[in-house]
């Protein structure tokens, strides 16, 4: 009974210090994805499977400035079956995604910012599917 | 048996829970020491989730420091914060208002690749950091590889501004939105500094269009504030603040609306909204916000 009650404690206290070891050091992992951006935040996302139509999402809001292009990266977790979608919101107005026309999903998106204000970066996972992500947002530096 | 089991369970998922953030060897159970009689039991204005977007929506010092160098202004230490004076910071309520200060200083240092100043920086934000028992977020050890051998300056910015960031989650997930907000505040101020000192000498339009669209985040800023205004020193930083305030009450912003429409850059897919504002400010505003803003964080530096 005393080994079934260590294991117990010890799967638990292994498993939550690899959810956020795994979530930051997909952080690192994806900020090398964005080139020659100069990273500024980043979000991270864990979600369940739903069946629940549209699929479950997390929102973060973020100021963005005029004058800059910025770069939203997306980072799916391995382990997972999800693949996150980004938008990008102007309040309720969407102002981009990186799922193409055909469903298909870009790894990211830029944007030009010309109005300065609050934005919302909405993560979801492609068919309600379990997931965790992180997207990063950098600005490109342009020549 | 099954009680007993039940309730092993239990307290191992408490255990197990108070863990998630201890990223370092430092004893996170230990509460930071608050003289400053912050910390009473009444309720926040607003949630600890609604303090965390409110923060979220005050740009990056990066931001700021980009385009200063953007519109190809110089490097000058003038602008930066002596850092002599932190030894004598003897409250948390001082040092999360330097820390942040620091931390705009040293996203202007990376952003001129001043990586020699960079080390003088860190040193001081690891006394405050430590101070404040959030020194565990700073990798001090691969900053300084970084900048002694000159080595992958992007890398340099990265650790510099993800330390920053991650400090601020936990301090947030930890019930110290009160530190987390000091810091905020303290790197906003700095940020306005250096830009109305570069636009008081270097007269630039965009730059001058930023100092502008920061009537947008004030009120934020005195929202976040105000939850801890029963504390003096909060109080008074509040007032401060409001005097910011009042130099912005006859600036302008308004915004056209625009076709969306994409383009490429740099291999990339690109939207471009099209939507835009624009900020009307006079000089005399420009230089009434300036003298206000030099007062105000002079007096933060000097607390």
């Amino acid at each position: 009974m005393k080994r079934i009650i260590f294991y117990i404690i010890l799967t638990l206290f292994l498993f939550n210090n690899n959810i956020y070891a795994q979530s930051d050091e997909l952080v690192n992992v994806c900020a090398l994805d964005i080139g020659n951006a100069t990273y500024l935040k980043d979000f991270k996302v864990k979600l369940q499977q739903s069946s629940v139509k549209p699929a479950p999402s997390t929102k973060f809001s973020v100021l963005l400035n005029k004058g800059t292009i910025y770069q939203l990266n997306v980072c799916d977790a391995a382990g997972y079956e999800g693949k996150a979608i980004m938008k990008l919101y102007d309040h309720s107005k969407l102002l981009g995604s990186n799922q193409k026309s055909d469903g298909s999903l870009m790894k990211a998106f830029g944007f030009q910012c010309q109005k300065t204000g609050v934005y919302n970066i909405s993560i979801s996972f492609k068919n309600g599917k379990q997931g965790a992500a992180v997207t990063i947002l950098s600005y490109m530096n342009v020549k | 048996m099954f009680r007993k089991l039940f309730y092993l369970i239990i307290i191992s998922l408490v255990i197990v829970s108070c863990n998630r953030t201890n990223d370092s060897e430092e004893n996170i159970g230990e509460d930071i020491e608050i003289p400053d009689s912050i910390f009473d039991d009444k309720p926040l204005m607003i949630s600890e989730e609604a303090m965390g977007d409110i923060i979220e929506n005050i740009s990056s010092p990066v931001e700021m420091a980009a385009l200063l160098k953007q519109t190809g202004v110089p490097f000058s230490k003038k602008y930066l914060c002596d850092v002599k004076r932190i030894d004598q910071l003897n409250t948390n309520f001082k040092r999360a208002l330097n820390l942040g200060i620091l931390g705009s200083d040293l996203g202007y240092l990376n952003m001129y690749d001043k990586t020699g100043s960079v080390m003088n920086s860190m040193s001081s934000i690891k006394t405050l950091a430590d101070e404040l028992k959030i020194g565990q977020f700073f990798d001090f050890e691969t900053i300084k590889r970084l900048a002694v051998n000159h080595e992958n300056l992007d890398s340099l910015m990265y650790i510099s501004v993800s330390s920053f960031n991650n400090m601020d989650t936990y301090l947030r997930e930890t019930n110290r939105s009160d530190i987390s907000s000091l810091i905020v505040v303290g790197t906003w101020i700095e940020g306005m500094y250096f830009a109305t000192q570069v636009a008081k000498s270097v007269p630039n339009g965009k730059i001058v269009e930023r100092i502008g669209e920061q009537k947008l985040i004030l009120n934020d800023i005195l929202l976040i504030l105000k939850n801890y205004q029963s504390d003096k020193h909060f109080y008074d930083l509040v007032k401060d603040v409001e005097q910011i305030k009042e130099s912005y009450k006859d600036v302008k912003i308004t915004y056209t609306v625009g076709e969306p429409e994409s383009k490429e850059i740099n291999g990339m897919l690109v939207i471009v909204t099209n939507d835009e504002s624009h900020v009307e400010i006079s000089n005399e505003q420009l230089v009434n916000i300036t003298n206000i803003i030099e007062k105000v964080r002079n007096k933060l530096i000097n607390l």
